[in-house]
């Protein structure tokens, strides 16, 4: 009899628990509906929810704010001096939870809104990446914070600043863009035979350059195909594009856009079996790669604005001293344009503003920290910060003052030169097509460029993912 | 009072309950919420599941024609092989040699253990190095040695066995701690009486050792199976993404693939109850072969 007590007690406790972690699921739901019904009420009687809102303590608030940079971002340190700066002038906190920008920092983000564990204001991607959160209503719209605060990000040209994707309304402040291209290791050029490309660079051109560079003993292509296509995946598919329709996804791959995007992957495939990547391109990180450029073992590497600053470091012999450079290794380096061909010339880059700052629904909520995040904001996103942060990329700014260039590295000075000749800076296609529709091409590259999968079938796939998601 | 302390049980299960009750929470609860999740649609990480899959089984349908979850398969019973053979066996030859030395054991035991107490990760970040193509320490003693061409550890032929050797290396020493303590319990009368009949080396460790060990050998070897289907964070540090061509995945690493990288959060469930499904039965099978004999 005990025995069947003592069995009753212990089974009722597990339903008790599991009844507990259920219930704990509903609450969670009624909150996020609760928030969400919040998000609708305020967007539809902006005033009511200003009279309705708490009066703030005044007291200093710690605001919990997570961003990208941090690690090897060329900002990191400028954030932390920037913070700093906030905290000393108005006395509240920050709780800085940035981190680097991959596939697992965008997770954390997404899962941290879900579960209602949001910072008060986020530096993160405006667009498929952000979809989830602003269809739960989590994070506020810039009009709906310029109704209480007019002067928010009025200093930004609002053209400029990112329409979400869900609902077409504008949520993230921009501080600084970003731009995609080719950076040439001179020193390999010249001992090849080649000369530095230029503004109307073509495919045609860097085939027979990758030849001589080959030709020399030195690998003409610095990429991890196995690892980061990315940026190839990018530029191939834009080799057979123009910047007005580089945008559009396909909705089939027998469409035009979709043979643009079979004849981009079938490129890529010519340049393996060619013989211009390295040796280990299937089987070696990115950082392997990126290695071999930095080494004197590669010749060019495509990459985005944020890989000066890994470039820079690279020639320090202390990462973190600037003071330690070596002016002369670093000399070497240059950065250019990307190939063209067809409708896309070798200066129709791929860049543009993708993140900015969002205040969230939890923070806007609390009266103690509504006027704290809009002013971190404000000053994050002022007209004396953001040239510290934008550097030699865009920003949205409506009076971008000028730029001081003695302040930058010879490599930044380059890149400086290299966008003064840009035609056009058009976004990642990439970051619309979102999700499990990229592994066909993008962990399927290795397949694709050893001919394991057709072009065609990894591209029908891919599409048919993102068609039904 | 009195004895009847030790006849009330109350006390002893009021005790136990929170303990059950965080393994409720935290490993029975997941558990089943897993299997509830391998037949919903859930878009993404940490989001819900929107409804259930169409058909309710789909995941379990598409594991059959997936052909990674059959690489995976296969590379995770090669690991079991390796576990065996390379773990244990080595195992027991390292530890049969130690207890015939008079001198210096404990520095023996020491050192085969040290490997277990260093992290996977910062072991998988070591052997990268030590197999890195271009400048990696194998690769410059070749060089040394005359080899004109730099060898990519990680190609697609050779890669598995760049990923199960660092894994064969990093427990040979727990199976070593294990035999070696079995090897002392071993009473040396038997090995004196063996000795005085004029028996060799090699005819006690076939005749008294061998014997004597065979449950210590059957519980290292239900635990290196068992253990070769856990095996994740070396084999992802060295082979993200089970590159090259995918040709790497053990189950572990195609789930955790499945789930953080591609998002695909229902089906990555469905590989986490093959995984659990796979477990019970290997554990059956092993502890069927590997019988412990009573003496």
């Amino acid at each position: 009899m005990k025995k069947r007590l003592i069995a009753g007690l212990l089974a009722g406790v597990m339903v008790f628990s599991l009844t507990a972690c259920g219930g704990a699921d509903k609450n969670q739901g009624t909150a996020q509906e609760a928030t969400q019904e919040t998000a609708q009420e305020t967007t539809d009687a902006e005033e009511e929810t200003e009279s309705d809102a708490a009066e703030p303590s005044g007291a200093p608030v710690e605001l919990n704010v997570t961003t990208t940079f941090a690690g090897e971002d060329t900002n990191a340190q400028n954030f932390k001096d920037a913070v700093a700066a906030w905290e000393a002038e108005t006395g509240n906190t920050v709780a800085d939870s940035s981190a680097t920008s991959d596939e697992t920092f965008k997770t954390r983000v997404v899962t941290d809104f879900e579960v209602g564990s949001e910072p008060d204001v986020l530096f993160f991607f405006n667009g498929a990446d952000a979809n989830s959160f602003i269809e739960a209503g989590k994070v506020v719209p810039i009009d709906e914070i310029r109704a209480e605060y007019p002067e928010y990000a009025d200093n930004m040209n609002d053209d400029l600043i990112a329409d979400s994707l869900v609902d077409g309304k504008k949520y993230a402040v921009p501080v600084n863009g970003y731009w995609e291209a080719m950076f040439v290791n001179t020193a390999i050029l010249e001992e090849a035979g080649v000369e530095k490309p230029g503004a109307d660079y073509t495919m045609d051109q860097f085939k027979e350059d990758c030849e001589k560079i080959k030709a020399a003993g030195y690998t003409p292509i610095a990429a991890a195909l196995g690892n980061i296509p990315h940026y190839w995946w990018e530029f191939a598919i834009f080799n057979h594009q123009s910047p007005e329709n580089h945008l559009e996804v396909p909705a089939s791959v027998e469409d035009e856009n979709g043979q643009a995007w079979v004849d981009g992957m079938n490129d890529i495939k010519e340049l393996y079996e060619l013989g211009y990547f390295p040796d280990n391109t299937l089987s070696a990180t990115d950082d392997e790669t990126f290695a071999m450029f930095t080494e004197g073992k590669a010749a060019f590497l495509i990459d985005g604005s944020w890989k000066v600053g890994g470039i820079v470091g690279a020639c320090q012999s202390d990462p973190e001293d600037t003071s330690t450079i070596d002016a002369d290794k670093l000399a070497q380096f240059d950065v250019t344009y990307v190939p063209g061909n067809g409708d896309r010339k070798a200066t129709d880059l791929v860049g543009g503003l993708s993140m900015g700052y969002y205040i969230t629904r939890k923070a806007w909520d609390d009266p103690d920290k509504r006027a704290a995040a809009v002013s971190f904001v404000e000053y994050m996103t002022s007209d004396s910060i953001v040239p510290i942060f934008a550097q030699h990329t865009a920003s949205a700014l409506k009076n971008a003052p000028e730029v001081d260039s003695a302040q930058f590295n010879e490599l930044q000075v380059k890149a400086m030169d290299m966008m003064s000749g840009v035609t056009s800076l058009t976004g990642a296609v990439q970051d619309l097509f979102q999700g499990d529709c990229r592994v066909s091409t993008f962990d399927g590259m290795p397949e694709i460029v050893t001919g394991k999968v057709s072009a065609v079938d990894a591209v029908a796939e891919g599409l048919e993912m993102y068609n039904n998601q | 009072m009195g004895a009847s302390i030790y006849r009330n049980k109350k006390p002893a299960f009021v005790f136990l309950i929170p303990a059950f009750a965080f393994m409720v929470v935290f490993l029975y609860y997941p558990f089943f919420k897993n299997i509830i999740n391998s037949f919903m649609e859930i878009k993404q990480l940490g989001s819900s599941g929107t409804g259930l899959n169409t058909p309710w089984y789909a995941n379990y349908v598409e594991m059959f024609h997936d052909e990674y979850v059959w690489v995976s398969l296969r590379n995770t019973l090669i690991m079991m092989v390796v576990t065996l053979v390379g773990q244990v066996g080595i195992a027991i030859i390292l530890a049969l040699m130690v207890d015939n030395i008079s001198r210096g054991k404990q520095f023996f035991k020491t050192v085969f253990f040290f490997p277990i107490v260093i992290s996977a990760t910062a072991l998988g970040l070591l052997f990268n190095l030590l197999f890195l193509y271009d400048k990696g320490m194998i690769n410059q003693i070749l060089e040394m040695l005359g080899k004109t061409e730099l060898t990519d550890w990680k190609a697609e032929g050779i890669a598995l066995f760049t990923m199960m050797l660092p894994v064969m290396w990093q427990y040979v020493g727990f199976y070593f701690v294990i035999l070696i303590t079995g090897l002392n319990n071993i009473s040396d009368e038997l090995y004196e009486a063996a000795e005085i009949d004029g028996a060799t080396t090699w005819q006690k460790v076939r005749y008294i050792s061998i014997p004597l060990l065979h449950n210590v050998i059957c519980t290292c070897s239900v635990l290196a199976v068992t253990g070769a289907l856990k095996v994740f964070d070396l084999p992802w540090t060295m082979f993200p993404k089970g590159m090259p061509l995918k040709s790497t995945f053990l189950t572990g690493t195609y789930m955790y693939y499945q789930t953080m990288e591609t998002k695909n959060v229902d089906y990555g469930s469905a590989l986490a109850v093959l995984i659990v499904v796979l477990g019970i039965v290997l554990s059956k099978v092993v502890n069927a072969i590997f019988k412990e004999k009573d003496y």
